[in-house]
C-alpha cells in the first residue's frame, strides 16, 4: 500500500495575510520580486505621504536554500538582465563570456561540423553561467532590498474563493504550503506543522516548467489549447572537471543527431565553464514514440561519442542533475493572467526553442509581471482586468519580438529531424511564418506507441532503449548520477508522485507500454519489482526520495495517472553550481 | 531559565568536498548546514524555556554566511543571536573557539549553556568543555534527557553499549547534547517573518582578540585516502579457517 501526499484535512490552518506571493525563487520568480522592490522604493521617494510596504511580499522557495532547485546549461542573454539591473556584470558571478561556438551533426562514429554556425545559435554576446549560482545572487539582492524569501516552503495547491471554472470568474485567493512533519502512513508527526495558508492580494506562479500550482491552475480553468498543447524536453545535465586544453573558457558546442535517431528530437551541449570545467548535456524530446527510450541513456550514449570522449575521458563527474523545459513556445503559452493571479517564466512557456534559451525571458517576464503587480497594489485592484495589463505589456515587448517569429520552430519537428530542419529553414527565411498556417501540436505523450507496435529491432534505437548501466568513469547508471544530485528528502513522509490509479501501472501500462516510467525517470525512481499481489506479477515501487524533481513522470506517462505535487520543503537536489 | 544555545554552521553532510590548494582544509564553494547535535541542543533549549521560562540566546563564530544558522534558529523560536563574525574564526583551535565564544558570553551570566556534543566537521568534541572549563562552571556531555530540580538539573547521559548515567548538577552548567534527545521542530512562516526582526549582535574579531592566544592545535595536511583492496585467502579445514580469521581479526586488524 502505498500512502500518496495530499494536504492534511479537517485541521486549523494558519492563516497569513500577504499582498504578492510569487511561488518559486527561480530567475523569473526572483527578478520579479526585484523589480517589484524597485518599483516600490521608487515610489515610496517620491511619495513620502503614502508609502507602500515590502512586509508582505513573499517569495516562496520548496529547496532549502535559494538556487538549489535551479538547473539549466546554461547561457544568459543578457538582454533583460541590463534592464533589471543596469551594469550587473560587474557584479553577478559570470563563468565567461563566449567565445566560440560550433554545431556538430553527429553519426554513430564521426561528427560533421555545419560550416556556419544557424544564426539562432550564435551566442557571441551571451555568458556562460551557472543558474544555481546566478539565482543565489539574485536572491540575496532580493532578501537585501527586504523582500521575505521563504525556503523549505513549496506552494502544494492554490487557494479559490469560488468554485468557477470560467478564467474570467475564478479567482486565486493565494496558496496553501505543505504539510511538514507528516509520516509516510499520512499521520501527523509530534513535529507537524501544517501548511499556512497565505492569503494573498496576487498569487503569481514562477515554478519553472510544468509548475504543480500553475497545472492545477490551467486544468481547472481549462486553459489549455488543445490544438496547441505545451510539449517539452528533459535535459539531462552533468558538470565536469576535466584536464585542461580541451575546451576553451567560454566555448559552446552544440550537436544534432547521434545518439538519437531522426524521429526524436533532441540534442547535446557542451559549455567550457573555465579551462578545466565543463557543463555538458543532453535534451531529449519528450514526443518520443518507443516507451523504452532512456533519456538518461540517451546523455550516456552521447558522452561515448568520440567527439564527447576525447572532452571528458580522464575527467572527473562532480555534478548531476535533471530537469524539463518546455519547448512549445509562443503558441503554447496558456492564459498568463486573471484575477488576482499571473504565470510566469518556464511555467508559462516563456522560453526559445529555436535559441535554446528561457532564462532572459523568464527573467522579462518577471519584471513586467512586476510592474503589473505594482500597479494593482497601487489602485487596490487585483482583478483580471487590472492584470491583463501584464498579457498587453508581453505582446508590446521584445518578448514577443523574440518569440512570434519562432512560434512555429519546434512544432515543425513534429514529423523528424529533417523534416524539421526544412521547416526551420524556411521559417527562417519566411520570418517565422510556414507555407500555410501555424502549425498545430499535441501533448507529446499521445506519441508514445504500444511496445506490440514497433518494430522489435529498436530501428536504430536499441542502444538507448532501457536503463544505461554506465562504466563508471565515463558513463554512468542513474543511482550514481542520482548520488551525484546531492538529493536528499526526509524518508518518512507520503509519497510525493501521487498516481491516480496504481492497477493501471501493475497491468495495463505493463501489457501496453512496458511501465515506461522505468526508462523515463532520470532519478531511478520508478521500479517494477516482482510481487505476488498483482496478476501481472509486477507492482510498482516508488522510490520517491531520488526524485530531483524534474517533472518528467507527470508530463510523459502515457496515461497521465502521475500528479507530482512538492514533497515536504527543504527536500529534493542540491545543485551547487549547475 | 537563560539559555545559550553555541551552533556551528558546518558543511552539508552529503556535500562532495574538495581540498583547497594548500590541502589544510576544504574549498569554499560547498553548501553549510547547522551542525546535527547543535539543532538538538537549540531544541532542548526551546523546550525547557517553553516550561521554565527565560530567554533562548544563539551564538556562532564564523564568516558572513554563518548567519543562516543564526537565522533559523531565531526562526525556531529563539529570541536574539550574536555572531562572532570574521573569517578568521574558522581556523581557530578548539580552545580559542571557546575562548571567544567565552568572551562574548561570560557578561551575560547564562544559567545554561548548551552545545551539540561534537561538530560534524572537526569532530573534536572539545569547544564545550573546553568553555566550561574557562568559564569555571561544572559540565556534562553526551546529554539525552534534561529535567529542572530544585537545586539544579538531573541529567541522563548516554554512556556505551546501551548504559546510562544520571547525574545531578548545580546550574550554571554547560552541556553537550547528544543528537536524538527530542524530535526537531519546523521553522514557521509566521517565525521567519519575526526572525528579521530579532536583535543580533555582532561581536568583531578585535573585540575577543586579547582573549586569545596562538593555536595550539593545527591541520598540517588534509587528504582524500587511497581506496585499496587487498583479499587474503585462507585455507584449511574450517575449524583451522575459523580461528585464523578470528587471529587476524584480533591481533591485525584489530576489529574485535
Amino acid at each position: 500500500m502505498i500512502t500518496f501526499r495530499k494536504p492534511i484535512e479537517g485541521i486549523e490552518r494558519p492563516q497569513m495575510e500577504a499582498d504578492v506571493v510569487i511561488v518559486g525563487g527561480g530567475p523569473a520568480g526572483m527578478a520579479c520580486a526585484l523589480r517589484l522592490s524597485q518599483l516600490i522604493d521608487e515610489h515610496n521617494q517620491n511619495h513620502p505621504d503614502s508609502q507602500l510596504s515590502k512586509d508582505n511580499i513573499y517569495v516562496l522557495e520548496k529547496a532549502r536554500e535559494v538556487g538549489q532547485h535551479c538547473l539549466s546549461g546554461a547561457l544568459l542573454d543578457p538582454r533583460s538582465m541590463r534592464e533589471l539591473l543596469p551594469g550587473f556584470e560587474s557584479e553577478a558571478p559570470i563563468d565567461a563570456e563566449v567565445t566560440k561556438e560550433s554545431v556538430y551533426f553527429l553519426s554513430k562514429d564521426k561528427a560533421r561540423k555545419f560550416p556556419i554556425v544557424p544564426p539562432p545559435l550564435r551566442d557571441h554576446g551571451n555568458y556562460v553561467i551557472s543558474i544555481n549560482k546566478f539565482v543565489k545572487w539574485l536572491g540575496q539582492k532580493v532578501e537585501d532590498a527586504g523582500i521575505t524569501v521563504f525556503t523549505g516552503f513549496a506552494g502544494s495547491e492554490l487557494l479559490f474563493n469560488d468554485d468557477s471554472r470560467d478564467a474570467e470568474i475564478a479567482r486565486v485567493a493565494g496558496v496553501r504550503t505543505d504539510d511538514k512533519g507528516v509520516d509516510k502512513l499520512g499521520q501527523p508527526k509530534a513535529n507537524f506543522e501544517p501548511g499556512y495558508d497565505l492569503r494573498a492580494k496576487i498569487t503569481i506562479l514562477a515554478e519553472g516548467s510544468r509548475g504543480n500550482c500553475a497545472k492545477q491552475l490551467i486544468e481547472r480553468l481549462e486553459m489549455e489549447d488543445f490544438y496547441h498543447a505545451q510539449t517539452y524536453g528533459v535535459g539531462i545535465k552533468e558538470l565536469w572537471e576535466i584536464p585542461a586544453g580541451r575546451v576553451a573558457k567560454g566555448e559552446v558546442i552544440y550537436t544534432l543527431g547521434y545518439p538519437l535517431t531522426t524521429k526524436e528530437y533532441g540534442g547535446a551541449w557542451i559549455y567550457g565553464i573555465s579551462d578545466t570545467q565543463v557543463s555538458v548535456g543532453y535534451v531529449t524530446g519528450l514526443d518520443y514514440e518507443d516507451p523504452r527510450t532512456d533519456p538518461h541513456h540517451v546523455f550516456q550514449d552521447f558522452k561515448e561519442h568520440p567527439l564527447a570522449r576525447r572532452i571528458l575521458e580522464g575527467g572527473k563527474m562532480v555534478r548531476y542533475g535533471a530537469k524539463t523545459l518546455p519547448y512549445g513556445g509562443w503558441l503554447t503559452m496558456p492564459r498568463i493572467y486573471g484575477n488576482g493571479w499571473m504565470i510566469l517564466g518556464d511555467s508559462a512557456s516563456f522560453l526559445n526553442s529555436q535559441r535554446l534559451k528561457g532564462i532572459h525571458l523568464a527573467i522579462k517576464s518577471g519584471m513586467l509581471a512586476a510592474e503589473t503587480a505594482f500597479d494593482a497594489l497601487l489602485s487596490g485592484d487585483s482583478s483580471a482586468d487590472t492584470l491583463s495589463e501584464y498579457k498587453a505589456s508581453v505582446d508590446a515587448s521584445w518578448i514577443r519580438d523574440e518569440l512570434y517569429p519562432v512560434r512555429n520552430f519546434h512544432q515543425g519537428f513534429e514529423h523528424g529531424l529533417y523534416d524539421g530542419l526544412i521547416k526551420a529553414g524556411i521559417q527562417q527565411v519566411m520570418r517565422g511564418g510556414n507555407l500555410g498556417p501555424d502549425y498545430k501540436n499535441e501533448p507529446g505523450y499521445l506519441r508514445m506507441r504500444h511496445v506490440e507496435a514497433l518494430n522489435p529491432l529498436g530501428e536504430g534505437r536499441t542502444h538507448f532503449l532501457g536503463n544505461a548501466k554506465g562504466d563508471g568513469k565515463l558513463t554512468f547508471d542513474r543511482l550514481t548520477d542520482v548520488y551525484h544530485s546531492g538529493t536528499r528528502h526526509e524518508d518518512d513522509q507520503p509519497t510525493h508522485l501521487v498516481i491516480k490509479d496504481l492497477d493501471i501501472c501493475n497491468s495495463r501500462c505493463g501489457k501496453e507500454f512496458g511501465n515506461p516510467c522505468q526508462y523515463f525517470c532520470p532519478a531511478a525512481v520508478y521500479e517494477m519489482v516482482e510481487s505476488s499481489e498483482t496478476a501481472s506479477g509486477k507492482e510498482l515501487h516508488i522510490n520517491f526520495a531520488n526524485c530531483v524533481h524534474c517533472k518528467t513522470c507527470d508530463i510523459m506517462d502515457p496515461y497521465q495517472i502521475i500528479n507530482w505535487v512538492p514533497p515536504e520543503g527543504g527536500g529534493g537536489p542540491n545543485y551547487d553550481g549547475m | 531559565m537563560k539559555i545559550l544555545v553555541c551552533i556551528k554552521q558546518v558543511p552539508q553532510k552529503d556535500a562532495p568536498l574538495k581540498l583547497n590548494e594548500s590541502g589544510t582544509w576544504i574549498r569554499e564553494d560547498v553548501s553549510y548546514e547547522v551542525n546535527e547535535p547543535d539543532a538538538y541542543a537549540l531544541e532542548e533549549a526551546l523546550r525547557q524555556k517553553e516550561k521554565h521560562g527565560g530567554e533562548v540566546v544563539v551564538i556562532t563564530a564564523g564568516p558572513v554566511r554563518a548567519q543562516q544558522v543564526l537565522r533559523e534558529a531565531l526562526a525556531k523560536g529563539a529570541d536574539r543571536a550574536i555572531h562572532l563574525e570574521d573569517d578568521k574564526f574558522v581556523q581557530l583551535d578548539s580552545t580559542n573557539t571557546a575562548r571567544a565564544i567565552a568572551a562574548a558570553a561570560a557578561e551575560e551570566n547564562f544559567d545554561l549553556i548548551v552545545t551539540g556534543l561534537q561538530s560534524d566537521d572537526f569532530g573534536a568534541a572539545q569547544t564545550g568543555v573546553l568553555l566550561a572549563e574557562i568559564l569555571g562552571l561544572p559540565h556534562a556531555t553526551i546529554i539525552i534527557g534534561i529535567e529542572k530540580t530544585d537545586s539544579g538539573l538531573r541529567l541522563k547521559r548516554e554512556l556505551e553499549a546501551g548504559h546510562y548515567q544520571f547525574i545531578d548538577l548545580p546550574t550554571p552548567a554547560v552541556l553537550t547534547i547528544q543528537s536524538g534527545i527530542n524530535k526537531l521542530r519546523y521553522a514557521s512562516l509566521i517565525g521567519i517573518k519575526q526572525a528579521k526582526n530579532k536583535p543580533l549582535r555582532k561581536v568583531a574579531w578585535a573585540e575577543v582578540e586579547p582573549k586569545l592566544s596562538k593555536n595550539l592545535q593545527q591541520i598540517e595536511r588534509l587528504y582524500v585516502p587511497v581506496k585499496q583492496k587487498k583479499t587474503e585467502m585462507i585455507e584449511g579445514p574450517a575449524a583451522e579457517v575459523a580461528r585464523k580469521v578470528t587471529e587476524y581479526l584480533k591481533n591485525t586488524a584489530r576489529v574485535i
